[in-house]
């Protein structure tokens, strides 16, 4: 489990007669990771595409665009369709509902730049219908020449200086003043030289005609009759969407799956009559491997196991042993959480389990309250109905999981939306005689541990008594507890740590630099329990183990460099109070949404009444709508922040004690393909 | 000149101490925070799948707050010289 799985190194070689039946079969059994033929050997060259690739990939790029414009997305399948229907329905759907779809794409983007040239024909328009002139009067002309735009200032008697033959008409309109000038076409040069002094600015005039506003009235009047001739166009793509969305998926699925196939051969080493494939194999299923592709070859075709050693020798010059990571199905959903960080190297550890056992512990330390963690579990139950996707379905089975540990924490910590809120409603306080009792039997642990919250007893003599998590004892027990969890989990992170520096042969690594640290970490915390509980004799065997230990990282492979990473191992543990510390924020918050809705807005609403039964009605809808924002926005952050933070401890505490030293590993990800809209 | 000081100054003290420490830690922290929180924000236009380590990065410099934090509740809960003043 804490290992990936066995891998085999392969080869696959046969006559090139066979090579389709054999792409064929190893697509269907999805066992084999190709190692991609790069080309090295002299006697090989790199194999060739089989059969109809480039029907194939034509035919995809075809539907590709018509699901672009049907703005298909990747979804969870409704249907899975057989291949066979797939088959027959293809050419129908690529060519004439591909050509509908699209003539009827290209109709509307048509009829949205009609739409917007006519648009910008009506707003150069506007502006002219201040000017008494039909729109025919401003074109067409040769020997007079045309100014029609806005001038910041009066130009009659300008124009009327450089040209004495001329017809100016202006009006004014939204603080800018419109003018047509008309003169002879030879003192065209000369007016416009004038103009522009007049800060003249040049409009176009649409060639249109008539006047202005029945000219506007037409161009609006088509805009309409365009828009409702896009309408039942776009009606048709939705509808289309809806009809054929899953059939253009398994499409989509059944031609991509036969491009895959048709150009695996590029990835093989080819000569003239023969082909060889590389690649890896889970070694349990070797057996199934080859005996299914000798049959399907026919006899024509050997699979040969690669002795370890070998295989050993090709990953020391650089070939990737792809990793398979293996767990049962409670802890998949972790790999998530693993791989969002680096896939292990083969030879490296899978931190999943461990990911699972400690995270959904630490998020629940964080949350602790019941009537969060229940929220959290129901939310998560309804958004996995929701989002079928494998990802989103592994992210919330992690919550899931680790709402379930938020409900445990919060019996423990006796909070149901807040500490002393709605508990010690339901459970009622811990009588005065019955603390005395527990104080005699010395279980007493202070104020605030075994205090004055009430208790669930599950059968006689063994009750939980919660503990109240803003109490400065529970405080402390916590600060103790944050740091035990961080020692134990850094702790294992170091011995994988070893153990994985001499998986890889490195003894000196394994040895003086993450052993040492082994040491600090565990001794670190026993020389403060100490301290704490005042064994000088365990302070100070403690401080010579550091100190030996500290000794040994100076020995080490970074030499006395070694020891300037010490403030980083023990601040790893000072940063496991963050267990407690984010646990105490959302406490606090709950705490302070009770006593801001019952203690605050309540009696205050209600005219300074102090009794819960003089509460006004409106007053505790106030009340009620107070407590609701902040809890709910507590409950918000009480998602995130108990997710993000045991996340953090996982990746920097202890990833960083063995994980990826020697670079990230790669997936194991077999030739083939798992069907979600053909049917097998 | 002697500086008499009650309980209650004390505690007072104990508390404004242990308030900066969290608070002046928390302007450390976003002041960390704010450069990465840009630089991911950056990161995940171009490629949305480096979020997930994107928002781990954002909460490296968190740590600076919970040392803060530690301090605090050390002076407030665990600080032994005044704890027999301490209670009211």
């Amino acid at each position: 489990m804490l290992r990936p799985v066995k891998m085999s190194r392969v080869v696959v070689a046969g006559s090139k007669n066979v090579i389709s039946p054999v792409v064929e079969k190893l697509h269907e059994l999805c066992l084999l990771h190709i190692v991609n033929y790069n080309g090295s050997q002299p006697q090989f060259e790199m194999g060739k595409p089989i059969g109809k690739a480039k029907e194939y990939s034509e035919d995809l790029i075809k539907l590709r665009s018509v699901t672009r414009y049907l703005e298909l997305n990747k979804k969870f399948p409704d249907k899975a369709y057989p291949e066979s229907q797939v088959l027959s329905e293809m050419d129908n759907l690529l060519n004439n509902v591909g050509a509908d779809v699209t003539a009827t794409y290209e109709r509307i983007v048509a009829i949205d730049a009609e739409v917007k040239s006519k648009q910008d024909q009506i707003r150069a328009l506007t502006p002219l219908a201040v000017l008494p002139l039909p729109l025919e009067s401003y074109y067409g002309y040769d020997s007079l020449a045309t100014f029609v735009g806005t001038a910041a200032s009066p130009v009659d008697a300008d124009v009327a200086r450089v040209s004495p033959v001329n017809e100016i008409y202006s009006g004014s309109a939204k603080n800018a003043t419109f003018v047509a000038v008309f003169v002879p076409a030879d003192k065209a040069g000369e007016v416009s030289s004038v103009l522009s002094e007049h800060g003249f600015s040049e409009m176009s005039v649409p060639r249109l005609e008539g006047n202005v506003d029945s000219a506007i009235a037409t161009l609006e009047g088509s805009i309409k009759s365009l828009e409702g001739e896009k309408v039942p166009l776009q009606k048709k793509l939705v509808d289309m969407k809806k009809q054929y969305e899953d059939l253009m998926l398994a499409t989509d699925e059944y031609l991509s799956m036969q491009t895959h196939k048709t150009e695996a051969p590029l990835r093989f080493a080819e000569t003239a009559n023969a082909f060889v494939i590389d690649g890896y194999v889970p070694a349990d299923q070797f057996g199934r491997l080859k005996s299914e592709l000798e049959s399907a070859a026919g006899g024509k075709l050997e699979v040969s196991l690669i002795a370890d050693n070998e295989a050993d020798e090709l990953a020391e010059k650089g070939e990737d042993i792809p990793t398979q990571m293996d767990n049962p199905s409670l802890v998949k959903p972790y790999e998530l959480v693993t791989r969002m960080f680096a896939i292990p190297e083969y030879k490296e550890f899978d931190p999943s389990l461990l990911i699972f056992v400690f995270f959904p512990i630490m998020f629940g330390m964080i949350l602790g309250d019941i009537g969060y963690g229940v929220m959290a579990f129901l939310t998560m139950v309804l958004l996995k109905k929701k989002f079928k996707t494998p990802g989103w379905q592994q992210l919330i089975n992690v919550v899931l999981i680790s709402s379930v540990w938020a409900v445990i924490f919060g019996i423990f910590f006796g909070e149901i939306f807040g500490p002393l809120g709605l508990w010690s409603k339901v459970m009622g306080h811990l009588p005065e005689h019955e603390i005395e009792a527990v104080k005699a039997a010395g279980l007493y642990f202070g104020e605030g541990v075994f205090g004055s919250l009430g208790r669930i007893g599950f059968w006689p003599g063994i009750d939980i008594f919660p503990l109240d998590r803003l109490a400065s004892n529970a405080v402390l027990l916590l600060i103790g507890t944050s740091v035990i969890i961080g020692i134990i989990h850094c702790s294992v992170g170091s011995i994988l740590g070893i153990k994985t520096e001499l998986a890889y042969g490195e003894k000196k690594h394994a040895y003086f630099e993450k052993l040492p640290v082994l040491l600090i970490q565990v001794f670190f915390g026993l020389l403060v329990l100490g301290l704490v509980i005042g064994q000088m004799m365990l302070v100070i065997a403690s401080a010579i183990v550091i100190v030996v230990a500290m000794v040994m990282l100076v020995m080490g492979p970074e030499g006395p460099m070694g020891l300037a990473h010490m403030p980083f191992y023990v601040s790893n543990l000072i940063s496991y109070l963050r267990l407690l510390a984010i646990g105490l924020a959302s406490v606090g918050l709950a705490f302070a949404a009770n006593q801001l809705a019952f203690y605050v807005v309540m009696p205050m609403l209600s005219g300074g009444a102090t009794n819960s039964a003089e509460f006004t009605i409106p007053a505790i809808i106030a009340g009620l709508v107070v407590l609701f924002a902040v809890h709910f926005i507590n409950f918000l952050l009480g998602i995130l922040s108990p997710f993000m933070h045991p996340l953090r401890l996982h990746y920097v505490e202890m990833f960083t004690k063995f994980y990826s030293n020697h670079g990230g590993g790669v997936e194991y990800s077999p030739f083939g393909h798992v069907r979600r809209f053909l049917k097998a | 000149m002697a500086v008499v000081a009650d309980a209650g100054t004390l505690y007072g003290l104990l508390a404004v101490g242990a308030g900066l420490a969290t608070g002046l830690a928390g302007i450390g922290a976003g002041m960390g925070e704010q450069g990465i929180g840009a630089a991911v924000v950056g990161v995940v236009a171009e490629e949305p799948g480096f979020l997930g380590k994107g928002l781990f990065l954002m909460l490296l410099p968190e740590t600076l707050i919970i040392f803060g934090l530690a301090v605090s509740l050390i002076l407030m809960f665990a600080w032994t010289p005044f704890s027999g003043i301490v209670t009211p």
